[in-house]
């Protein structure tokens, strides 16, 4: 006990002397310790830098909520504006919706329409001319090429050279042609119809698919299909039209025909009534 | 990272053998402190730069935003006065009803004034079975069409070919009829259809109206391809009535050869 008594006056002494004895080096230290200790955290409403730094970002925050939010604020309220237009006037859902379900009903009455125009209309009761009605009304112009030996069968063939004279072989011969080209167009024609159809089918289908965007590309086929059903039925017209040039032409020809027949009769008429010399 | 480096720079100064090193360890570490240690911040160079960031803002973000609202602006006003006036959209719609309102029906009644003129029985019969618009009486059209046009006579009553030619023309004709008849309906029903385009369209919106516009155009398509259809009808028809005149041209010819042939072989002297 005495001993660690001893002991414990011994310490403060020694740590003196090692104090005294190190003066130096530690007067060194401590000056450096000074020179570098960290620099403390500078208040934010002490430091003047941080007042400065606060108040800069202060400004910067009321500008950007003033100048870039109002402006933000201001397109967003003119873009809603349009988005309701557009919405609510120009493209409004409901409406296109309506529109859309129209073409399937409007689908609905074609294809009523097609089949009406499907029921059977044939009509002849003898063999040939039933024949003939059969490819007339095919709708097939694969059939055009057995249109001719049906059409002889039932009207007739061209009577021979010694039959008819060279006029009347060329009348009959074409007034025949102009009809048999006016049957094969006919069912040419009735041919082109059935694809029509087909295709107004395709392109009606389409147009309950479409968006408003794409229903002009549609329109804009279904008017190029229109020009070109005008064009068949320009056709058609034009074949009627020949038919009945052809008609008038043989109703004028039989008139010409008659007149000389009459004349040269008369004047064989003349001869026989001649006093024989 | 700088309480290890002070406990280092302190222990090299307390455990320095010599002044000397004790001198060298305190210089090096000065000199570390004054190279590693980060540059201080001037307030003056800070300010610069947050006026630097306000003038930004206020400068081209500003006018940069105040552009696109002036543009925007601009197409809603475009869009609303010039490109879809609400005003204009309304009075198309209104055309649409008032036309609708004017035409549809004094037209329909004029369409529907009955045309009927037949007045003996079998005629009136065939008259409104050609104009009923149905398809579903055609057996009665033929029966009907027999009692006032004739039948075909028997084998004994005419040649054959002239048979054909009759039976030919008879099924032609009536060929014509049906496919009239089945027109009329189709008429009918593209009338409904035109009714429901111009109802729709009474109270269409820009946007839903190319919808219409190309159902329009697929049904004037379709009505094209019915008058082709009644062309086609007309064309077999005229090209039988040139074709029946020309068979009997050709019987003509022949008959009037083989009566000239008799009156030459009649008038040889008999030898």
């Amino acid at each position: 006990m005495v001993t660690l008594m001893k002991q414990a006056m011994q310490t403060p002494k020694n740590g003196a002397r090692w104090l005294w004895a190190h003066r130096l080096r530690l007067a060194a230290l401590a000056l450096l310790l000074m020179l570098f200790k960290p620099q403390p955290v500078r208040s934010q409403f002490i430091d003047p830098c941080c007042a400065m730094l606060a108040a800069g970002l202060s400004t910067i925050a009321s500008t950007l909520s003033g100048v870039i939010g109002g402006g933000l604020n201001n397109i967003l309220s003119v873009d809603q504006a349009i988005s309701n237009f557009q919405q609510g006037v120009v493209w409004p859902q409901q409406l296109i919706a309506e529109a859309q379900a129209l073409v399937g009903t409007l689908q609905k009455m074609f294809t009523q329409i097609e089949s009406v125009m499907k029921v059977p209309v044939a009509s002849a009761t003898l063999p040939a001319s039933q024949q003939l009605e059969q490819i007339l009304l095919s709708r097939n112009a694969q059939q055009i090429p057995n249109t001719g030996a049906n059409y002889t069968a039932v009207y007739g063939q061209l009577p021979t050279a010694t039959q008819a004279s060279p006029q009347t072989l060329n009348l009959i011969d074409m007034a025949d042609a102009v009809a048999q080209d006016a049957m094969k167009r006919a069912i040419e024609i009735d041919n082109l119809a059935d694809l029509e159809l087909q295709a107004a089918d395709q392109i009606n289908q389409s147009i309950q698919n479409a968006a408003p965007g794409s229903a002009p590309i549609i329109e804009a086929q279904a008017d190029a299909w229109l020009v070109r059903a005008n064009a068949y039925t320009q056709a058609a017209t034009a074949d009627l039209m020949r038919v009945r040039a052809a008609t008038l032409a043989d109703h004028g020809a039989d008139l010409k025909t008659g007149a000389t027949n009459t004349t040269s009769f008369g004047q064989q008429v003349q001869k026989l009534l001649q006093p024989q010399q | 990272m700088t309480a290890i480096f002070f406990i280092l720079l302190s222990w090299g100064i307390i455990t320095a053998k010599t002044r000397r090193q004790m001198i060298a360890v305190a210089t090096a570490g000065a000199v570390a402190v004054m190279l590693v240690s980060p540059p201080r911040v001037y307030a003056q160079g800070l300010w610069a730069a947050i006026q630097a960031v306000l003038k930004v803002i206020n400068g081209i973000i500003q006018t940069a935003l105040n552009s696109i609202n002036t543009v925007r602006s601009a197409i809603n006003q475009f869009y609303q006065l010039t490109v879809w006036p609400q005003q204009l959209i309304n009075q198309a719609r209104s055309l649409v009803t008032q036309m609708i309102n004017q035409y549809r029906a004094p037209m329909a009644a004029i369409f529907n004034i009955p045309l009927q003129s037949a007045r003996l029985a079998s005629t009136q019969q065939l008259e409104t079975l050609m104009r009923n618009a149905q398809t579903g009486d055609f057996p009665a059209l033929g029966s009907n069409y027999g009692t006032v046009y004739g039948a075909l006579p028997t084998t004994t009553q005419a040649s054959p070919s002239e048979r054909t030619l009759i039976d030919v023309d008879d099924a032609l004709a009536q060929d014509t009829l049906k496919t009239l008849k089945e027109s009329d309906d189709a008429d009918n029903i593209t009338l409904s259809v035109a009714d429901q385009l111009e109802n729709t369209a009474s109270r269409a919106a820009p946007g839903s109206a190319p919808f219409l516009t190309a159902t329009a155009v697929v049904a004037s398509i379709r009505t094209q391809a019915l008058t082709q259809e009644m062309l086609a009808a007309e064309l077999r028809q005229e090209a039988a009535e040139l074709a029946h005149g020309n068979t009997l041209r050709k019987g003509r010819a022949t008959f009037t050869s083989q009566v000239s042939t008799s009156i030459q072989n009649t008038l040889q002297p008999q030898q």
